[in-house]
């Protein structure tokens, strides 16, 4: 308890610090948003005007304090570009992000694990370089290519998947929860469900191609590292049948740095999710932050790098109860 | 029982091929999917800054007193208005309303509801404030006439009448909704606005009371994608039925265009615009090369003009000479024998003449993002270095360009110009006028009394054939004054399926009109 009170607490300097550092940055960069808002013809006087009704004239400093302030009450300010209030845009928003991130990471996992696992006890045989090359291209590939790739193959040529978005054109119900996959269902809606499963595929598989590799290169070495100790030479010399070895008893130690990387490559993967969003019409956070930047719309741009940042933080959190939960000796220095 | 692989491979196919194909009640021979590059800012009349989305589906679902009549867009109709007079001196306008128009949520449309939805955008519309506050005064004269009297003339008001800003609004709606009026918008128009997802979709379904008669399609589905080449999947797919090409820097290259016209499953609709791009001076420079008029000219004379829409374009742009394009009614042919000719032979001697050695000046030349833009800027460049001229291309975001472009920190920049609204007073206004230099998206010209009230006269006089002479000569003026090399207007470009007939695209703004369109 002390421990999980006290890793909360080191997380709110963190937060604090990207809060201060996003506002100041989005404030340096050029562009004036009531420019940007009033559009041709607009007289200096209407853009002081506007500058000064959204508050942009006040020091920095005031700004900033109203603006913290405001954060307090949950109030994360309204959108300049459409007046709405930022905290409703983003959860209506992060649904779809949370929907194809957490699928993404269900599949790499399911990918990268087993991968790593046969790669390792095939060390240096025929499959394992195979494996290991198609891991390599799963690292360096760009999203945007393989993204393009998969829609041309799986949706243009073959025509099984869709090409983009969320649901088909046709499916227009309002949503239940913002999980397309689970509304469907909770409408009793096979078809809208399998649409939504579909059209999850291709985005997904981007997401995945890169954390599945990522983990499966790490699962590989660990692997390597565990099978040569003293304790999996024992459980065999004690009879125990391979697989028992490597599933139960390896596999579980060679976890350990995966689970790390696993947690540190999720939060990056939201960045790489702006990208995956963008070519697939996903409508989820990263796509809003990558077009508030565009319009400069400087509290959009606070409130969901904030919420990046959230996610970031707790994504670490997660991944050292994790660790204690796997690793006795690290529960033990927990407490 | 052991399942081959050959067996597997359509069963894991099938749920998706099913769902691909499934329709969930909706008849997709009578839904429309239209995609876009980006989610509308708002559906509201009051509050629309001429944002080209927003703009498109407010014109489905609202209608204006008049709108400009296709294909030549060159004369209004009405719409809400049966009829309507001007009054000689050019300050007041009385529409009669039609009859038995209704709005969606049943209320009937009169005249209190036209003055109310005029009177509301001009006190929430920063954006169209110049123009709504020459309103002086709105008077309801019967249920179904309206006069609107300005404070002084203005020709083009009847063109901001035709605008989305202009739409009219059901009061009873306004008062019952509130805020939530932009999220639930209520007109009269050929389509009802049924839902919106962020980023995802907007659904409008089809008025069946719409008094011009239903429209053919009974649901109308615009699809947010922000990304070129995947609308271009979708389209090829038939994921979509059109593209719509609202967003100028995000639109499909010239190279895919012409992938697309080879396709037989595809039309592409083509529209000349009246949106110009130049390379602009900054004209309120009084030091530096820039400010000397014969480096001006030999910048323009050293484009190749037909070359750019040849090679970059490959002819999905027109020349522009001037302040006008060639299909505004206040052109003057007379610029097309004026406007600068590709002749790097005299921009050399003109450099000369202005002491500049070659390869002794160097500009940056700003522009926006994108291919398209960058391969303009190359273009340009290569041009202005057979001259002597070395050219260091910056891209920059819109909003930093226009950042730069208000501070007057810069020499030449690539930009241009969508006018809002229909009237030659909407490029050349806001493009000329002293007062407006330090604004976004000017010539940035410096004061100059004589030519600003040419411009005003323009502006405000009634007669169409003084004014028309007045933008004759305003023409010939700019273009005097070298204020930068005009050098293309894109068409307009709506890529459809082959089966989609009946869309009306209007050229200012470019806005697609659904309601007499059907698939075949």
């Amino acid at each position: 308890m002390v421990f999980v009170a006290g890793r909360i607490a080191a997380a709110i300097p963190v937060l604090a610090l990207v809060l201060i550092i996003v506002f100041l940055l989005v404030r340096a960069i050029p562009g004036d948003p009531a420019v940007v808002l009033l559009g041709p013809g607009a007289t200096r006087e209407q853009i002081a005007a506007l500058r000064d009704q959204l508050r942009l004239d006040l020091p920095a400093p005031q700004q900033f304090l109203e603006y913290v302030a405001a954060l307090a009450r949950g109030d994360f300010g309204l959108s300049l570009k459409n007046g709405e209030p930022v905290l409703r845009e983003i959860l209506l928003r992060l649904p779809a992000t949370i929907e194809l991130t957490l699928m993404a990471m269900f599949v790499a996992v399911l990918v990268g694990v087993p991968l790593g696992v046969i790669c390792a006890t095939r060390a240096n045989g025929p499959l394992d370089h195979l494996l290991r090359l198609v891991s390599l291209v799963g690292v360096s590939i760009p999203a945007f290519l393989l993204a393009l790739l998969l829609q041309l193959i799986f949706a243009s040529y073959l025509g099984w998947l869709p090409v983009s978005g969320r649901t088909s054109a046709l499916v227009t119900e309002a949503p239940i929860t913002g999980f397309a996959v689970l509304d469907a269902m909770l409408r009793g809606d096979g078809a809208a469900a399998r649409s939504a499963l579909a059209h999850l595929v291709l985005p997904c598989a981007v997401l995945a191609a890169f954390l599945a590799a990522t983990l499966g290169r790490y699962v590989r070495n660990s692997m390597l590292e565990i099978l040569g100790e003293d304790f999996v030479r024992t459980a065999r010399a004690k009879g125990m049948t391979r697989p028992r070895v490597i599933y139960v008893h390896a596999l579980r130690n060679a976890l350990l740095p995966a689970v790390t990387i696993l947690g540190l490559k999720s939060a990056e993967m939201l960045g790489g999710a702006i990208l995956t969003e963008t070519i697939f019409a996903w409508p989820g956070i990263g796509r809003y932050m990558f077009e508030a930047i565009r319009n400069r719309d400087f509290p959009v741009i606070q409130g969901t790098t904030l919420v990046f940042a959230l996610i970031y933080v707790m994504t670490s959190l997660a991944v050292d109860f994790i660790h204690g939960a796997l690793d006795p000796r690290v529960r033990r220095k927990m407490l | 029982m052991s399942i081959t692989r050959r067996q597997l491979a359509p069963a894991v196919a099938l749920p998706f091929i099913a769902a691909k194909a499934f329709a969930q009640g909706t008849n997709p021979a009578r839904t429309l999917v239209v995609a876009v590059p980006s989610d509308a800012v708002g559906l509201e009349p009051g509050t629309n800054r001429a944002e080209p989305i927003g703009s498109e589906i407010i014109l489905n679902v609202f209608d204006t007193l008049v709108a400009w009549t296709p294909p030549e867009f060159s004369a209004l109709e009405g719409r809400l208005a049966k009829s309507w007079t001007i009054s000689s001196d050019g300050r007041s306008f009385e529409f009669e309303l039609r009859d038995g128009v209704m709005f969606h949520d049943g209320t009937a449309l009169d005249a209190a509801a036209v003055k109310f939805s005029l009177e509301r955008t001009r006190a929430m519309n920063p954006f169209a404030q110049a123009s709504f506050n020459l309103i002086n005064e709105i008077a309801v004269v019967s249920p179904r006439v309206v006069r609107i009297v300005l404070k002084e003339p203005y020709p083009a008001f009847m063109s901001i009448l035709a605008q989305p800003q202009s739409a009219i609004v059901s009061p009873a709606a306004v008062a019952r909704l509130g805020d939530q009026f932009a999220a639930n918008p209520v007109g009269t128009g050929p389509f009802i606005f049924r839902s919106r997802q962020a980023d995802t979709n907007i659904v409008l379904e089809a008025n069946a009371q719409y008094f011009r008669g239903a429209p053919k399609l009974d649901r109308l589905v615009y699809r947010i994608i922000p990304n070129a080449s995947t609308r271009r999947l979708e389209l090829e797919n038939g994921g979509v039925d059109i593209i719509q090409q609202a967003g100028q820097l995000a639109a499909i290259p010239a190279e895919t265009i012409q992938a697309l016209r080879n396709n037989r499953n595809i039309s592409i609709i083509e529209v000349p615009s009246q949106i110009i791009r130049q390379l602009e001076f900054n004209n309120n420079k009084t030091t530096g090369p820039i400010a000397d008029i014969r480096v001006r000219r030999a910048i323009m004379h050293a484009i190749d003009y037909d070359g750019l829409l040849q090679g970059v374009f490959g002819n999905t742009a027109d020349r522009v000479y001037g302040p006008l394009t060639s299909n505004s009614w206040a052109f003057n042919p007379k610029i097309r024998d004026l406007a600068p000719k590709y002749d790097p032979a005299l921009a050399r001697r003109l450099l000369a003449e202005a002491g500049i050695r070659p390869g002794s000046l160097t500009l940056p030349l700003y522009t926006f993002q994108g291919a398209l833009w960058g391969a303009v800027a190359t273009f340009v460049q290569a041009n202005l270095a057979d001259v002597g001229i070395n050219v260091t291309i910056q891209q920059t975001e819109f909003p930093a360009l226009r950042a730069l472009h208000t501070s007057g920190n810069f020499d030449v920049a690539l930009d241009g110009r969508q006018p809002w609204y229909n009237d030659p007073d909407a490029h050349i206004t806001i493009g000329y006028l002293s007062s407006l230099a330090d604004t976004a998206m000017t010539f940035r010209f410096p004061k100059d009394d004589a030519l600003d009230a040419q411009i005003l006269k323009a502006q405000q006089t009634v007669s169409m054939e003084e004014r028309k002479a007045l933008y004759f000569k305003l023409q010939e003026d700019i273009l005097a004054r070298a204020p930068g090399a005009f050098l293309f207007s894109p068409k307009l470009i709506v890529f459809a399926r082959a089966n989609i007939r009946g869309l009306v695209i209007n050229s200012a703004p470019p806005l697609n009109e659904y309601w007499g369109v059907s698939k075949q």
